[in-house]
């Protein structure tokens, strides 16, 4: 018997509204608006409500893929990123650094987002920064 | 009230205590058990809007025999536990409660409504009679004025500490299909209006939940007005059978003819 509630942030949009996760036994049951946080006030929209589901989702995606041979295959993160990597410097190597864009993310932290524009200009070399909610 | 709580723990009176805590700023609801005993010490009441019952309910779904502490802070937390004692959700016997009163569920102090929404829509701190006073058609206009601002959310149906049917008609998939559209506005809102006929007990926590402020509270105040005058029943007031609780050997509420 463990019950408790755990403190969180919504991780949907920018917004960032606080949440209250009820977790029974380790597994995440419910979500809750958090009353007195100052963004939300104790209102959610519809998918701040329904966060446990898709965390619980058989659907979810734990692991990276990697398409090979026209079909994704399960891999580890060490070799994603490898496989990532090797293909940007062929990409820059063949048509130069401007060919590749980053498209950073209202979801993630300030402090993610300005590494994000950091890895664009300075490891790639392309100005080609862009961000989801400048629409 | 830490110590009643502590003494109980430690009796086994309770095996599990729901009040709250105060953690990062924030009272926010909180398990005490007697593994955790010292944690007892940090309970408190404060300004909290949350529905215990609820949480409780889903305690009882795992352990039904589990008996369980609950804070009532508020007037309509014992109301709400009548109405889950009514309709089967919670066992009395496996409830204690504890009352410390700080806040009442009534509206504290009546809200300025915005200009266009004096206008155009319906206030929050307006009763059933404010709206009577409106004709037919102004009535109609208004809420749906106010209706047409719901972002579907249903937020109002998830915090709702009476609401527990175990299959939602929101989410039958034979009335509401996956993928298609959600009801068409106000069908949503009507159908739980009525859903909340001797149900709702007035705790304001879906209107305080609503991000599109529609005065949901307004509504199923009406209802209840009506379920009052044709049953003679107020909701929450006691722990007996409910005139909508049809299970069981006798109809303890016979429906009396509305006086026009």
């Amino acid at each position: 018997m463990d019950y408790k509630f755990v403190p969180s942030v919504c991780p949907y949009c920018g917004t960032g509204c606080g949440v209250l996760f009820e977790v029974i036994d380790g597994k995440l049951v419910g979500t809750l608006p958090n009353k007195t946080h100052p963004v939300n006030e104790g209102k959610l929209c519809i998918k701040g409500w329904n966060m446990h589901e898709y965390i619980n989702s058989f659907m979810r995606l734990k692991q990276p893929l990697v398409k090979a041979f026209g079909r994704f295959m399960k891999t580890e993160w060490d070799e994603a990123i490898r496989i990532t990597a090797d293909r940007f410097k062929e990409i820059i190597e063949k048509h130069g650094p401007d060919s590749i864009g980053v498209l950073v993310s209202a979801k993630i932290t300030n402090e993610e987002n300005y590494l994000a524009q950091k890895f664009a200009r300075a490891v790639i070399g392309t100005n080609n920064v862009d961000h989801c909610a400048r629409l | 009230m830490q110590a009643q709580v502590e003494q109980w723990l430690k009796e086994g009176k309770v095996d599990i205590f729901i009040g709250y805590k105060n953690i990062d700023g924030h009272v926010l609801p909180h398990f005490f058990t007697k593994e955790n005993i010292d944690e007892v010490k940090d309970l408190v009441v404060g300004q909290a809007h949350y529905s215990l019952e609820k949480v409780a309910t889903k305690v009882a779904v795992d352990h039904p025999d589990m008996k369980i502490g609950i804070l009532l802070a508020r007037d309509c937390n014992q109301r709400a536990l009548h109405v889950l004692y009514v309709w089967n959700q919670l066992n009395p016997n496996h409830i204690q409660t504890m009352e410390a009163f700080e806040a009442s569920s009534d509206l504290e102090q009546p809200e300025v409504t915005a200009p266009y929404k004096q206008k155009m829509g319906l206030g929050k701190s307006m009763l059933p009679k404010d709206v009577e006073a409106f004709d037919q058609a102004e009535r109609f206009s208004r809420w749906m004025y106010e209706f047409s601002k719901c972002i579907k959310c249903y937020g109002c149906r998830n915090i709702c500490p009476v609401c527990f049917c175990k299959e939602c008609s929101l989410e039958h998939k034979d009335l509401v299909r996956a993928g298609n559209l959600p009801p068409e506005i106000p069908i949503f809102h009507l159908v739980r209006a009525v859903h909340m006929a001797g149900r709702c007990i007035d705790c304001g926590l879906c209107e305080e939940a609503c991000p599109a402020d529609i005065p949901l509270r307004l509504l199923y105040r009406k209802v209840d007005e009506i379920v009052q005058d044709v049953f003679d029943y107020k909701t929450g007031t006691n722990p007996d059978q409910s005139p909508f609780s049809v299970l069981g050997e006798k109809v303890v509420l016979e429906p009396t003819p509305i006086n026009e």
